[in-house]
């Protein structure tokens, strides 16, 4: 049976996530959980209940949701619906959001065929120009490495330009028999000291290092930028940025994007009942962005900051 | 050394690429030369002023010649206003002439329309005679709006809730308005309009603002200006050439029984016209003269010597130099638009117009190319000056204040290659440089464009100024040649087309312009106003009264005639709202009709038929059909993808899900969904809501019907009715004919009459709730509802072929990070050039950050000079309308 797979967002004139404009697919689904992320909806690999309070009607008088959950899930005070998470965590019927014209109270995540999503790329193939093509991310895509093969070699067919953003954190086995087919990748390196990783993001960044150390001896010809968001006190030492460009030269890579903290995910932590611990903290200055960028640059490496890329 | 320094290296030894933006950072553009800067500094503390100046001329010549052959009457009429206008110069200006003696000046044309000012003469008097209001009162409103004057203070009234009058001129208005009593093109319109069958019927359709304005209201505009000859002749030539004319036609007929003795006249009437142009420009030359005798400063002496030696020049002279010319055509520009109330009066493709001039120029190193900028800087400025006095419900509701003088780049030559030239670059980077909301430019995108051409046109649409919008010269060609090629239009012809008013394609041709010993061949317009017929019918305000058999349950009474049919399927109601608006349609097309066969007999074009090809061959006025091509009258729809949205509801939930009865569907679209309509509210945004007590009975449609397929997302379910709607109103508007005896067409901007007509329309199936705004254009996405993404917008844009109506319109709203850096001006062409070849008409971006459109709302004094791009035009944020501010607002913003 041709495999299916959970996509929650397709986007399209998407120009910070590789080379060109391009239309971004983002795959459900990751192994890792970093405390700052910012598609924190990614996480499941399954649809599921998303609420955002902030454009829900309730205060102007709405009260389309009330007694819709089935599940005894949906309180309701004067601020409006209150969600058990635990509950909804669960739910495969999403009763409540049938109702919500606000779509405050949603599904996010949905089910694709692999013709669905080449008629998506089909459509979209003429508005890249020379340069662009499809990126997968995500969640990490490599979480559904069966519709994801199938869906590159579909698009290899058609002769499409396809980049990856992916954690690189899965069975080398199961890395080594995608990257083939792709053309372009993203590697997110979040911190060199394992422990910290593992604090980060709660896993080992053993594999990961491991997997692009391989790649980068095996016959693949792709172009591969590694890809560090930087979070203050957690990766922004001038240490570590020392320790990934050892990494980097060991491993004849020389292109990095670093990626300035932000807190546009914010809400999302909150539309999905789960505590963000980046309200505050976090946050660097674009001094220490440049300095870090320096440091990279003398040690000649091409180092891009946020979406000053030259793709 | 800087990072960028150690990147820019490195990547060079990488061998890649990244070239940094010098063109379109707005630190890297230079600023607007010296005098611009001061006068937008007068330009945006001035107010919209009406004056009585020219009619005063106008009706008085008009008088003392009755009983006169009426083109020369009026050609004499109109040379005495123009020639009595008082020439003023405002320090730094280096293009003169303007509409009236104030810079944002216009006056009302009794004799196109009088009523208002008979009806409330006593009522204006009064006002003039009330003391005059504290200074406080003064104050609070000078800031309000820009330039606009919507409410009368100090020793200002206001008229039409733009303008502002001074007291002491109010009598001469009413008594200038008098004579005008009863035979206004209005009201002898309204007259005979009496006379035809469905005349009630029209009357409902107006009251209930089905349709939203009247030809008269602006006869001429949405058309191109055509340069040629003056450019060749001058006006000494042109009377010159008038004399033998006259010797030729006076007294024959030439086997032409009907109007071969009219051209005896026309020629008469042109050559009056040309002698009070060229008085006209004397006036100035002489005024310039008068300032430079007592000026002091030796600048400001050299430049008033400059205007005086130009003015003198074009007074009489086919103009020798770019100045010269690129100054004469800003007379003719404004000799037009002092014939009639206009809007959409366009300048057309001036960059190959006035290429032969800078070339020679150049060559001679008598300017540079920084000169030739600046003068270009100054020309902005001119015609953002340009104002039009129409009612309130048509400067405001129809225009948003904007003119429309839109000029057009690129396309093709007469021999099919790239019409571009260098002229043309330089005219974006003076709209790069002098940021005003006119001309707009329009870049006609061909294949054979060059890309460098592209570059810097994308560079400049990057600044978020709304221009240049993009056209698809290849829809535009066969659009020509579809319409106009019954008449005779052959390829070379269809080349010279481009933008009239804001979107209106509109005829052209090329004509050879004999200079520098060679001969250029330069487009320009060849028919008259594109867009006077039926004008911007609400198309979903028609699928209401299907719904409702016919009665207007915001007025409480019944405005079309109930159809009595049970609709029992999608087809049915189809099939009756093309009824209904077959039914509207022939209604107001009649009235139409007669409004602009009696402006055509009264208040006939004279300058325009003196510049419009073949007007001067034939000896006939651009009325008369003396224009080469006529089938330019069309129908105005608005509110294409509301209507279609709500189609697609109905067809989901009604008929084929079932959910809901059609009953039931009415019910909750008359009680608003349960929520409070906007009429109570105050608030327009499509996304605001606030619940009555009746919110409960109706959550689940209402979810049901926001949830429906719409358009915009590639989305079959919804996009066939766009396709159903576009191949039906082909054959059904082209089997009404204008008053030329040519069949109408489809125009399809919305301009800002989405607002209003949005305004008058109850909630609908698709969950748009009463009186807030319809979508704008014809194929943007209603706002909020593409989830889908621009390309999918794309796809359910092009499921029928643009190049057979008129236009097609489409507004995109990016925010400022999606296309920044050099990547991101290749980006932003990408996407434009896709939609082209996909067949896409036209594309405009407003690339601005919703963020500070808000905070523009919230303290527009400190946002004077922030322009958005509404639906074919740019205008400034503080001039336009709340609802459309929230509209504009509320659309999706793509910053992937």
């Amino acid at each position: 049976m041709a495999p299916k797979g959970i996509i929650f967002d397709v986007q399209a004139f998407s120009v910070h996530d590789g080379p060109g404009c391009r239309t971004t697919i983002f795959f459900a689904g990751c192994p890792l959980r970093c405390r700052w992320c910012s598609n924190p909806e990614n996480f499941a690999l399954k649809a599921h209940l998303m609420f955002a309070g902030r454009v829900c009607k309730w205060s102007s008088g709405c009260r389309a949701c009330e007694n819709k959950c089935t599940h005894n899930s949906l309180t309701f005070n004067e601020d409006g619906p209150q969600v058990s998470w635990d509950i909804c965590q669960e739910c495969t019927t999403f009763e409540c959001t049938q109702t919500c014209a606000a779509n405050a109270l949603r599904v996010c995540g949905k089910e694709y065929s692999v013709e669905d999503v080449m008629t998506i790329l089909r459509r979209d193939f003429c508005h890249w120009g020379n340069d662009g093509g499809v990126t997968f991310s995500g969640g990490d895509p490599m979480l559904q490495p069966q519709f994801l093969k199938a869906v590159l070699q579909a698009c290899k067919k058609m002769q499409i330009h396809t980049a990856i953003e992916t954690s690189a954190y899965i069975p080398q086995s199961t890395f080594l028999d995608i990257m083939p087919l792709v053309d372009f990748a993203f590697i997110d390196v979040k911190n060199m000291d394992d422990t910290q990783h593992k604090a980060g993001t709660g896993v080992s960044n053993n594999l990961i290092l491991n997997n692009i150390a391989t790649l980068k001896t095996s016959r693949w010809n792709g172009r591969l930028v590694l890809r560090t968001p930087i979070i203050g006190e957690y990766n922004d030492s001038e240490d570590n940025a020392l320790k990934t460009i050892d990494f980097m030269k060991e491993n004849g890579l020389y292109e990095i994007n670093l990626l300035p903290f932000h807190r546009l995910g914010q809400t999302k932590w909150e539309q999905l009942g789960l505590s963000y611990d980046y309200a505050t903290g976090g946050d660097v200055s674009t001094e220490k962005m440049q300095k870090l960028q320096s440091i990279y640059l003398d040690n000649n490496i091409l180092c891009y900051l946020g979406d000053k890329t030259p793709f | 050394m800087t990072n960028e320094d150690k990147l820019n290296e490195l990547l060079k030894q990488h061998g890649i690429e990244m070239e940094e933006d010098k063109y379109s950072a707005l630190e890297n553009i230079p600023q607007k030369a010296e005098g611009c800067e001061k006068l937008m500094e007068i330009y945006y503390t001035l107010k919209n002023t009406v004056d009585m100046e020219y009619p005063y001329w106008y009706n008085r010549v008009w008088q003392e010649n009755d009983g006169d052959i009426t083109i020369v009457r009026r050609a004499k009429a109109m040379a005495a206003a123009l020639s009595h206008l008082t020439p003023t110069i405002q320090p730094y200006e280096r293009l003169v002439m303007n509409k009236t003696r104030n810079v944002r000046g216009a006056f009302p044309f009794p004799w196109v329309t009088a009523s208002f000012f008979n009806a409330q003469a006593e009522a204006l008097m009064a006002e003039a005679d009330a003391p005059a209001e504290s200074e406080a009162d003064a104050v609070s409103i000078v800031g309000d709006g820009g330039g606009n004057v919507t409410k009368s203070y100090g020793n200002i009234i206001s008229i039409a809730k733009k303008f502002g009058m001074r007291k002491e001129e109010i009598p001469v208005l009413v008594r200038v308005s008098k004579p005008w009593d009863g035979n206004s093109v209005e009201e002898l319109s309204n007259k005979y309009a009496q006379y035809t069958p469905d005349y009630a019927l029209e009357q409902n359709i107006m009251e209930s603002v089905l349709c939203m304005f009247d030809s008269y209201c602006i006869p001429q505009g949405r058309e191109v200006m055509n340069y040629y000859l003056p450019l060749q002749y001058g006006w000494d030539g042109i009377i010159e050439l008038c004399n033998q004319r006259i010797t030729e036609t006076m007294g024959e007929a030439d086997s032409d029984g009907i109007l071969g003795m009219g051209r005896g006249y026309y020629y008469v009437a042109m050559k009056i016209l040309a002698q009070g142009m060229s008085k006209w420009c004397q006036n100035y030359a002489d005024r310039a003269h008068y300032l430079a005798s007592i000026e002091t400063d030796p600048a400001f002496k050299k430049n008033y010597e400059d205007i005086e030696a130009v003015m003198s020049h074009i007074a009489h002279k086919a103009p020798s130099t770019f100045r010269q010319a690129l100054q004469l055509t800003l007379c003719c520009h404004y000799g037009v638009v002092n014939e009639d109330p206009q809007s959409g009066q366009s300048i057309g493709r001036l960059g190959q117009v006035l290429q032969p001039f800078y070339e020679k120029d150049i060559a001679d190193g008598i300017t540079t190319e920084e000169e030739v900028i600046e003068l270009l800087e100054f020309y902005r400025i001119k015609i953002t000056s340009i104002e039009c006095f129409a009612s309130a419900g048509v400067t405001g509701g129809v225009l948003s204040g904007n003119t429309f003088n839109n000029l057009s780049l690129g396309g093709l030559n007469r021999d099919g290659l790239t019409a571009v030239t260098p002229l043309e670059y330089l005219i974006i980077e003076a709209g790069m440089r002098c940021r005003t909301t006119q001309p707009t430019l329009s870049i006609l995108y061909d294949e054979k464009t060059p890309e460098d051409f592209l570059m810097k046109a994308a560079s400049c649409t990057k600044l978020g100024m709304g221009y240049p919008a993009w056209m698809n010269n290849q829809d535009g060609i066969n659009f020509m040649m579809l319409n106009y090629g019954p008449e005779g239009m052959n390829l070379q012809d269809a080349r010279a087309w481009c933008l009239g008013g804001c979107l209106e394609s509109s005829p052209g041709c090329f004509l050879p312009l004999n200079y520098n010993g060679k001969t250029y061949w330069i487009p320009g317009g060849a028919g008259p106003t594109a867009g006077s017929g039926v004008h911007f019918v609400g198309l979903p305000k028609v699928l209401e009264l299907v719904l409702t058999n016919g009665y207007d349950h915001r007025m409480k009474r019944q405005i079309l005639p109930a159809h009595n049919k049970e609709l029992d399927s999608l087809e049915t109601i189809q099939n009756e709202w093309v009824n209904y608006l077959k039914m509207i349609i022939n209604a107001l097309n009649k009235v139409n009709n007669l409004q602009m066969d009696i402006w055509r007999k009264h208040c006939m074009p004279i300058v325009n038929s003196l510049l419009k090809p073949d007007c001067f061959t034939k000896g006939r006025d651009l009325g008369m059909m003396g224009g080469r091509y006529n089938a330019t009258i069309n129908f105005e729809s608005c509110g294409t993808i509301t209507f279609i949205n709500s189609l697609a509801s109905l067809y989901k939930n009604v008929f084929k899900d079932k959910k809901y009865t059609l009953e039931e569907m009415l019910d909750a679209m008359l009680h608003n969904f349960g929520f409070k309509t906007s009429y109570e509210t105050g608030v327009f945004s499509p996304d605001f809501r606030e619940a009555t007590d009746l919110a409960g009975k109706y959550e689940q449609i209402f979810a049901d019907c926001i949830n429906a397929p719409k358009f915009g997302n590639a989305d079959w379910e919804a996009d066939q009715f766009l396709k159903w709607y576009e191949d039906t109103m082909f054959d059904l508007t082209r089997s009404y004919e204008s008053y030329y005896g040519k069949p109408l067409y489809m125009c399809q901007i919305s301009v800002s009459t989405h607002g209003p007509q949005g305004f008058v329309t109850l909630a609908d199936a698709a969950g748009r709730l009463a009186g807030t705004t319809y979508s704008d254009g014809s194929v943007s996405a209603a706002a909020g509802t593409d989830k889908n993404g621009i390309y999918a917008i794309f796809q359910s844009a092009t499921v029928y072929d643009h190049g057979t109506q008129q236009n097609a319109q489409m507004n995109l709203k990016l925010h400022p990070s999606a296309v920044k850096g050099i990547q991101g001006t290749r980006k932003l062409l990408d996407i434009v050039r896709s939609y082209m070849r996909k067949g896409g008409f036209h594309v405009q971006f407003n690339i601005v950050d919703s963020n500070t459109l808000r905070a523009a709302q919230a303290k527009p004094e400190n946002y004077r000079d922030l322009m958005v791009r509404v639906a074919g035009f740019t205008q400034y944020w503080c001039e336009i309308g709340k609802p459309i501010q929230d509209e504009v607002i509320y659309r999706t913003e793509y910053d992937n």
